[in-house]
């Protein structure tokens, strides 16, 4: 699958709220924990080789779970194929923690929940809907009922 | 560079609904006709796919700090989506009409994961005075159904309150060790489900960012809203470890854990043009779009 690399890099280099020297293992059976710049920039996770420039590599964090794995580390599984797991050991359990949080709340997906969230409250407290004001009130990413399938979803599994 | 490629093209064709889809044409890059493409459009990632029923994107472009600008072509309908780095590549794109060029290109502007988490501060921000504004009779009863025992604490300063819990109960996580027998949480809860299962369920599950916001039973905004429609059920659960603030509206529906507060509270976004204030951002946004609408009206 193509996708403009340059453009990647780019945005790798952007300021990014957590940054850190983590372990970091790959998902492949003999993968070894190796130290890497573990890079948080939108919804991606980029890791560099420490002290280069160019990242080795990027992770795009939706559709994912993240978990802890013990006190002080964490990993990273895509929902496509679960058992391969991403693990990245911190230097200490608050680190973890932030890391894990951080992650977290990184996707698109998430902050589109908080917004659709925060336009509803606010609409039934003030009647009003806040994005009018901006004339996005009509953006289908920002709709309720953008085929949110929370009504349909087999829930079998749970 | 490495991609997650399986993955990301994964997230282009599982169920979570794409903000836009439809055919264009895109110029090719070294060949360079335009090719009709099935494009959608997911948060900020546009994939492309040969055929509408294709199983596997051919590419996505990723919108991060792009500009979408009219572009001079004998395509009709033509655009761009540019970016500002060094030897970035120019994507040209045509749509098939006035009105799906116009609708495209607003999408694409605003596609950015920055962009959202600007409105998503907003109303953050919004919200909160709304709170504040409304002062005693704003009603946060506690949930604590996360420990399978309900509370019912009134928080009125939720916004400080919120903030502090959030940047404190980040350090530790309700995250269960016990990761292997945490039931994976993809997708709703059923109705059926009691608030302790459901709490139980949150607090041992791995967290996953790709799961639908799901409908608690109805229940809970009987037991919780200590008698007011108009509450809100909201819990900042700073206490034993859980790491995630979980509140309910009063009509049932889980608030989803709340963003954490950035550091100086600064709205400056690293890919756009930094201004701390969201309404001027905003029509930046906006005139973008108005401008491509004069340029258009007036090449006719």
């Amino acid at each position: 699958m193509r996708f403009n690399e340059k453009e990647l890099m780019s945005l790798s280099r952007q300021p990014s709220e957590m940054a850190a020297e983590l372990g970091m293992r790959g998902p492949k059976k003999g993968d070894v924990v190796k130290k890497r710049l573990v890079k948080l920039v939108v919804n991606f996770l980029f890791y560099f080789r420490t002290d280069e420039e160019e990242p080795i590599g990027a992770l795009l964090l939706e559709q994912c779970r993240v978990e802890k794995e013990d006190s002080q580390s964490f990993s990273i599984a895509f929902l496509d194929e679960a058992e391969r797991k991403y693990l990245f050991e911190c230097d200490s359990e608050e680190q973890c923690g932030e890391w894990v949080d951080s992650i977290i709340k990184a996707s698109y997906e998430f902050m589109r929940k908080n917004l659709i969230f925060y336009r509803t409250e606010i609409h039934r407290l003030t009647g009003k809907d806040p994005l009018e004001q901006y004339g996005i009130s009509d953006e289908t990413r920002f709709q309720v009922n953008n085929g949110q399938q929370f009504t349909t979803r087999d829930t079998s599994s749970l | 560079m490495k991609l997650n490629e399986r993955s990301v093209a994964h997230y282009a064709t599982c169920d979570s609904p794409p903000d836009k889809t439809g055919f264009l044409f895109k110029k090719g890059e070294r060949n360079t006709a335009y090719h009709r493409r099935w494009f959608v459009l997911k948060g900020n990632m546009l994939f492309y796919f040969e055929e509408r029923d294709s199983r596997e994107p051919i590419g996505v472009i990723v919108l991060e700090g792009c500009t979408v600008e009219l572009c001079e072509s004998a395509e009709e309908f033509a655009f761009a989506v540019k970016f500002d780095c060094a030897k970035a590549r120019v994507y040209k794109m045509a749509a098939e009409n006035q009105a799906a060029m116009e609708s495209w290109v607003k999408a694409l502007s605003r596609a950015s994961f920055d962009y959202m988490r600007l409105v998503v501060k907003e109303l953050e921000r919004q919200l909160e005075e709304i709170q504040e504004a409304a002062g005693g009779d704003s009603v946060w009863t506690g949930v604590g159904g996360l420990q399978g025992r309900p509370k019912s604490s009134r928080r009125n300063q939720v916004a400080r309150s919120r903030s502090g819990a959030s940047s404190s109960s980040s350090s530790s996580s309700s995250l269960s060790s016990s990761s292997s027998s945490a039931t994976p949480m993809t997708g709703a809860f059923p109705a059926q489900k009691s608030l302790q299962d459901e709490a139980q369920i949150i607090s041992d599950c791995p967290k996953e960012n790709g799961v639908a916001w799901s409908k608690p039973p109805a229940a809970l905004a009987n037991g919780f809203g200590e008698g007011a429609s108009s509450c809100v059920a909201w819990e900042a659960c700073a206490d034993s470890g859980n790491n995630t603030v979980i509140g309910y509206g009063a009509d049932g529906a889980r608030a989803p854990p709340v963003p954490r507060r950035r550091r100086g509270a600064s709205l400056e976004s690293p890919v756009s043009p930094g201004t701390g204030c969201f309404s001027k951002l905003h029509d930046w946004y906006g005139r973008e779009v108005e401008e491509l609408r004069v340029q258009w009206l007036q090449s006719q």
